[in-house]
């Protein structure tokens, strides 16, 4: 590899910028990966060509690093070019890890997204009312837009990955520790998350714990949580147990709770379900109806424990395409 | 991994799966999965020819994993699992599929119930693919016992285990030993002396040098698991308290009852009326010698009111079993010290089912008492007598038979008040970890085929703390848990079964989700290391951690994800 620079693409599918903005937080190193490597992708920062990538020999790139998820046509087309032009394919951060964010739209339909963002949307003008179609009749020329898929998929749903680096976004210290040892070739077996730990969050999360068993839930503004102990056990919904430890504890330790960025820790199929099971587990209550009241506190939970995985999830909605 | 080589068997069960599943279908069907080398149905798998079908086709064709479709694993499971191990394999290399209580006694129509059949049939087949062998653990037994409660229940237990030479502890509260049949006079139906009963216990237990008594003393806390318990016992002395600590095997719970509180029934005046008295209040009087009212006259009238708290939708819906007897061994007691008293019986029915209890009450109804039976939930109604009456107080009765209201005259009532669980019974439970009915008394294992054994390996409850019985029955169950102690104690070790849950200590967060969970309290945490651990010896693998553990670091033993997984994914084949 010494003789030759790599080449580099970044790419970004139904994605927020963030990611490409933890690239750019690693501050001088990525001039210095810049130095020993040709960027030939980058959308958010260089100029390239899908056209250019299109003309590649196969596995002419070194290293594709993919983030966002997969929402529309354009975003499968440019992962299966990706995949077959380069020689390892990253999914950077949790949209491409697990779906993200942005995966929590498969909770609802593809029609009611479209009715939401073109005509129920209070900041649209009369008149601009319009559903985008993915093709359109212009002045006798046919026009072609993405189409816009049913559901979210993670990256893995759609092409063969090689890693998986979690995150929302991934912490740029992780990064940087990831991209160089990519860079030396020195690789886990593939499959691996990289860039994080394979234990859960609350074994570096310096506060205190105890028997958990709660009987009411806050949400982290109802309550002035003591800063030493377990937020969890105070009642307030602290995705740690059930979340992979590697974003430095960034959330606990800042007073708020973890919201699961880093994905389920190793072993664990369904990150959603395990915090359901684990917040049902410390309910402190056997009546029925206390439990009901407890629980009651929780405001649409699978939204909160499937805050980056639905597309990942165990349970999967069967779409009729 | 090799290629597996799977045998499938599917009963018939007589016709009890055969009459609805078309158990041939579910054999073909199976026979053309990968991995399966024989399938074949026949009438009773569980028979002996059944299991030798089994073994001679392990031999013969080298099967390395097995399935049988038949009743409920609840039912055959140990049978196949000791089958397969004769044959050569692990015991673990055996999945059931309940064909029978989850098909064909469900379900009506043979199609679905055969569709059924097989897609669980396949769920096992799946699933035993990924079964892995286990191993059973065996722990050390030691053989010390802790007897909690020094009544009659209590002291024969440990008489029984201390002379099958076992050390015994014998923890009682009071200052002395003997329970509630130490506040009685004679006891029924044979009328020996209660006292001579206790004191002959009392003195061979107290010169036993295998048991040491404890009294004045509680157990504090009681940790570990069967065989290996350490206990803690609290002795207060007269200016003082001492803490003493000590290893059991075992543990016999022996905690008795206590008397129902009179003044609960407002309409019988007790507390109010002061000839009206409870059993145990009389039974003093008998043990004094001298029946008499509160004023000091010998009473002319006597009359005897049963079921006071028991077999009432107010209070306890239970019979308490001995006050029956009791009342009658009062008629009798009267009639003998005070030849020319009238005495009457009030009761509901009389529960008179033990031996010698008929005969009993067929002297006693010879004895000139007067019965007079009231209706369940009816309650006679007591008052003062006016002065114009020659007695102290006059009961009102429905009285049943005949219909008719009558009323009768007493200078002394005698309540028959029923068995009650103590107060500290909910404590008692949590510190052995057992639990308690609706009523407070102990739940035993098996209502009839386990009594005196709990869900809590190495816990047993016997005598009245499970609930009323009279001293026949007591000493019965007192021998019964320790001669299953004797019988588990005379191996020196026991065996733990496979199945259990732990923990992956390099998964475990110490997050401490997993921590109050568990119902047979398994679970303990190591504050240094800041790990979770599952005491293999007390989980019953009942999955309740696994599920919470939000790390994934807990695993069951023969219940894996992956296990749970491939039997779906047959299941929807
Ligand atoms: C009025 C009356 C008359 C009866 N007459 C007869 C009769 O004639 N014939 C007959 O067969 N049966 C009779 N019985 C039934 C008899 O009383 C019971 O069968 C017998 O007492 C049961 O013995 P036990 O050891 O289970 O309980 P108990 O006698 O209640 O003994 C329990 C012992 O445990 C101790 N204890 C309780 N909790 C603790 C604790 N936490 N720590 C340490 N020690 C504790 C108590 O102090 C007590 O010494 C009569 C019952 C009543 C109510
Ligand atoms: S993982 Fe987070 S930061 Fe990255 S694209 Fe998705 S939402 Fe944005
Ligand atoms: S649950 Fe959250 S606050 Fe509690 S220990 Fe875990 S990470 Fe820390
Ligand atoms: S604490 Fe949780 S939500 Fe916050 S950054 Fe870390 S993994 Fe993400
Ligand atoms: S729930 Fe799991 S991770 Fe948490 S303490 Fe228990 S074993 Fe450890
Ligand atoms: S599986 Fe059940 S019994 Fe075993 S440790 Fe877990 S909670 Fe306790």
């Amino acid at each position: 590899m010494a003789d030759k620079k790599l080449q580099i693409a970044l790419y970004w599918g139904a994605a927020c910028g963030g990611c490409d903005v933890a690239v750019l937080d690693t501050n001088e190193f990525i001039l210095d990966v810049a130095a020993v490597a040709d960027i030939r992708l980058w959308p958010i920062a260089a100029d390239g060509k899908y056209k250019d990538i299109e003309a590649m020999a196969d596995g002419e790139l070194d290293l594709a690093i993919f983030n966002g998820g997969v929402r529309n046509s354009e975003n499968e087309h440019i992962a299966h070019l990706l995949r077959q032009k380069s020689k390892l394919l990253v999914a950077f951060g949790s949209c491409a890890y697990m779906g993200g964010i942005p995966g929590l739209a498969n909770l609802t339909s593809r029609e009611k997204i479209l009715e939401t963002a073109y005509r129920r949307n209070p900041s649209i003008e009369w008149g601009n009312r319009v559903v985008p179609q993915p093709e359109t009749k212009l002045n006798g020329k046919e026009l072609e837009i993405p189409k816009f898929y049913r559901r979210v998929y993670k990256l893995d749903q759609v092409v063969d990955v090689d890693y998986y680096i979690p995150g929302c976004p991934p912490q740029p210290d992780r990064v940087r520790e990831t991209l160089l040892a990519i860079v030396k070739g020195e690789l886990p077996p593939k499959g691996s998350v990289v860039g994080a730990f394979d234990h859960a969050l609350c074994e570096d999360c310096p506060r205190t714990k105890n028997e958990k068993k709660v009987k009411k839930f806050y949400r982290p503004w109802e309550i002035k949580a003591d800063p030493d102990t377990c937020l969890l056990e105070q009642g307030v919904l602290c995705c740690g147990v059930a979340t992979r430890s590697g974003c430095g504890v960034r959330c606990p330790t800042s007073g708020i709770p973890c919201r699961g960025c880093y994905g389920p820790p190793p072993g664990v199929t369904d990150q959603g379900a395990k915090l359901a099971s684990a917040v049902a587990s410390i309910v402190d209550s056997k009546d029925p109806n206390e439990i009901e009241e407890i629980l009651a506190g929780l405001p649409d939970f699978t939204s909160f424990a499937y805050r980056y995985g639905v597309a990942a999830s165990l349970l999967q909605r069967s779409y009729r395409q | 991994m090799e290629e597996q080589r799977i045998g499938v068997y599917v009963c018939q069960c007589g016709t009890n799966i055969a009459k609805v599943v078309n158990c041939e279908e579910v054999v073909r069907a199976l026979s053309e999965q990968p991995g399966v080398v024989v399938a074949k149905t026949y009438k009773y798998m569980c028979s002996n020819p059944g299991q030798e079908m089994i073994i001679a086709d392990i031999q013969e064709h080298g099967l390395d994993r097995i399935v049988v479709a038949a009743c409920s694993p609840r039912m055959h499971e140990p049978t196949f699992r000791k089958a397969i191990q004769t044959a050569g394999l692990n015991p673990y290399f055996v999945e059931m599929a309940n064909i029978r209580e989850q098909c064909s006694w469900v379900h009506d129509d043979p199609q679905v119930a055969t569709d059924k059949a097989r897609a669980l049939t396949f769920g096992a087949l799946h699933r035993v693919a990924k079964h892995e062998p286990l191993e059973r653990m065996s722990v050390e037994m030691c053989p010390d016992v802790l007897v909690i409660g020094g009544g009659v229940c209590g002291m024969t237990a440990a008489l029984e285990l201390a002379d099958g030479g076992n050390h015994v502890y014998l923890v009682e509260r009071e200052g002395t030993l003997g329970g509630n049949v130490a506040r009685v006079d004679l006891t029924a139906p044979y009328l020996d002396s209660a006292r001579d009963l206790i004191t002959a216990l009392v003195t061979r237990v107290e010169e036993h040098k295998r048991i040491d008594v404890l009294v004045h003393s509680q157990v504090s806390s009681l940790e570990g698991f069967v065989g290996n318990f350490t206990a803690t016992v609290e002795t207060i002395w007269g200016d003082g308290a001492s803490v003493s600590q000590f290893r059991v095997g075992n543990v016999v719970v022996a905690t008795g009852y206590k008397e129902f509180d009179a003044s609960r029934v407002v309409h019988y005046g007790y507390g109010k009326l002061p000839n009206v008295i409870t059993s145990f209040e009389f039974e003093k009087m008998l043990r004094a010698g001298r029946i008499q009212t509160k004023e000091g006259k010998i009473p002319q009238y006597v009359a005897i009111i049963h079921c006071v708290g028991s077999r009432s939708k107010e209070f306890h819906t239970y019979c308490s079993r001995v006050c029956c007897m009791t009342a009658l061994k009062y008629a009798h007691e009267v009639k003998s010290a005070i030849p020319n008293c009238y005495v009457s019986d009030v009761y509901i029915d009389m529960h008179a089912f033990g031996k010698g209890h008929e005969d009993f009450y067929k002297r006693g109804s010879e004895a000139k008492t007067l019965f007079l039976m009231y209706a369940k939930n009816d309650h006679p109604v007591i008052r003062k007598a006016g002065p114009g009456d020659d007695c102290e107080m006059l009961i009102e009765v429905n009285e049943k038979l005949s219909g008719e209201q009558i009323e009768i005259p007493a200078d002394l009532v005698i309540l028959m008040v029923g068995m009650e669980a103590r107060e500290d019974s909910d404590a008692v439970a949590r510190l052995v970890n057992i639990s308690r009915d609706k009523d407070g008394w102990f739940i035993e294992s098996h209502p009839k085929l386990d009594p005196v054994a709990t869900t809590t390996d190495g816990i047993y409850i016997a005598g009245v703390c499970a609930a009323p019985k009279d001293i026949p029955d007591t000493v019965a169950q007192a021998r019964a848990a320790a001669g299953r102690i004797l019988a588990k104690t005379i191996r020196g070790s026991i065996e733990i079964d496979a199945v259990f849950a732990e923990i992956d200590e390099d998964k475990c967060s110490g997050c401490r989700v997993c921590n109050a969970l568990c119902p047979y309290s398994a679970i303990t945490y190591d504050a240094s290391k800041k790990k979770s651990t599952v005491i293999s010896a007390v989980c019953k693998a009942c999955g309740a951690c696994v599920a919470a553990c939000p790390s994934g670091a807990i695993k069951a033993r023969h219940f894996t994800d992956s296990q749970i997984f491939a039997q779906i994914e047959g299941v929807l084949t």
